[in-house]
């Protein structure tokens, strides 16, 4: 599954600016995740800073946390485009730990899990997050099936 | 739950009439007819068309087969979307029989998801199941069950057997007496006006108030643009009752 060949790599995150909190039943995020798909690159420039605050983040952040003797990423904190697919994730966790293509990677949610390779983090974010992050497991093998 | 089972039963064994016909760029040793099936709505392409694979297999040399895909008026259709879904997004506005053109050629890498075999199909359908239950119950209730009770579920869907499917599904449908629902509604709204995929977002099944939520509600609340303030029509808009949540009043709709 391919994504727009604009999209921005990860960017390491920059420190956290304020909640979300746990919950969502606010619904105050209004759609921002459900409306145009992104058109083009975003900004440029040091991680987190040009982002404008609050609910328009096109960027959220998402934490790596590695299962049993995966590989440990030694930046576990990423700024991660809400369009981007788990898929798309997977292929960036690989290169980062020099796995080879053809090893396979299971990512999870809520380490029950593993969602579609063609699911965007956006929407994991927006029903899966917590503490303004989405955690998520990775392993070379299957963890929780 | 038991006024239900009518609706329930009528969703389970919906059923699409299908034509397949063999893609004409495909090399064949004699013409292919076409092959009429009846899809059921609620399963996948992959899982329901051994007989279709078989069909078109014998009129082509081993060498031209690889992985089987579907496709509709140029679009491939993604076989890990529900049948009944693929239809609404794609076809619903055209006349039966459903026309879908099998390729064995030129897998579309950029479009469609690999299915090399069954265990795929039931390993997605499976965290589609965890992933609604992670909504419902915080994966208590998914959890709390044995293998086996998984494995009923992957194999009533697999082979057709609503009561076999139901009598685990049941367990993921009920919530504590103190409670009036779910914790959160597992819905996605899918519209073919727009590339985004689909709207996934967190609502609760009870309002602030204490009152039940509606159907109207959500769709004001997650898709405004679909919807009229006075007439509630379904515009360009279908929803995946897939996921089935428990069937919050309807009185909206006239």
């Amino acid at each position: 599954m391919a994504e727009a060949e604009e999209q921005q790599q990860p960017q390491p995150a920059a420190p956290q600016s304020g909640g979300r909190s746990d919950g969502g039943e606010e619904a105050a995020e209004g759609g921002a995740a459900a409306g145009a798909a992104e058109p083009g690159p975003t900004a440029a420039g040091s991680p987190g800073t040009e982002e404008p605050a609050g609910d328009a983040k096109k960027k959220i952040d998402v934490l790596l946390k590695a299962v049993g003797d995966t590989p440990i990423m030694k930046t576990k904190k990423w700024a991660v485009e809400r369009t981007r697919t788990i898929q798309g994730l997977v292929d960036f966790i690989k290169k980062f730990l020099k796995l080879m293509a053809s090893e396979q990677l299971f990512i999870y949610v809520n380490q029950s899990f593993a969602p579609s390779p063609d699911q965007e983090v956006g929407t994991l974010y927006e029903c899966f997050g917590s503490d303004g992050k989405l955690v998520l497991h990775y392993c070379k093998t299957q963890a929780w099936g | 739950m038991t006024d239900d089972k009518d609706v329930l039963r009528d969703v389970w064994f919906g059923r699409i009439p299908t034509c397949f016909t063999l893609y004409q760029d495909e090399i064949t040793e004699r013409e292919a007819e076409p092959y009429y099936l009846l899809l059921p709505r609620i399963s996948y392409l992959t899982l329901v068309t051994d007989k279709v694979k078989k069909h078109f297999q014998k009129v082509m040399r081993q060498e031209e087969v690889s992985e089987i895909w579907f496709e509709y008026e140029g679009t491939p259709l993604k076989w890990h979307y529900p049948i009944g879904l693929l239809f609404d997004l794609h076809a619903s506005n055209t006349a039966l029989p459903w026309s879908i053109t099998v390729h064995f050629k030129n897998f579309p890498e950029k479009d469609l998801l690999h299915c090399h075999s069954k265990d795929v199909i039931e390993a997605h359908f499976m965290a589609c199941i965890k992933e609604a239950d992670a909504l419902k119950h915080k994966s208590q209730v998914i959890n709390e069950m044995q293998k086996k009770d998984h494995k009923q579920l992957w194999m009533g869907l697999q082979n057709d057997k609503f009561e076999q499917f139901w009598a685990i599904n049941r367990k993921l449908m009920e919530y504590p007496p103190e409670d009036n629902g779910f914790r959160y509604i597992p819905f996605r709204i899918y519209q073919a006006t727009t590339e985004r995929p689909f709207i996934q977002k967190l609502f609760r099944p009870i309002a602030s108030g204490g009152q039940l939520h509606t159907l109207g509600d959500l769709l004001k609340d997650v898709c405004p643009s679909a919807v009229t303030p006075e007439e509630m029509w379904l515009s360009n808009l279908r929803i995946d009752l897939r996921w089935r949540a428990e069937d919050s009043s309807d009185d909206s709709w006239n």
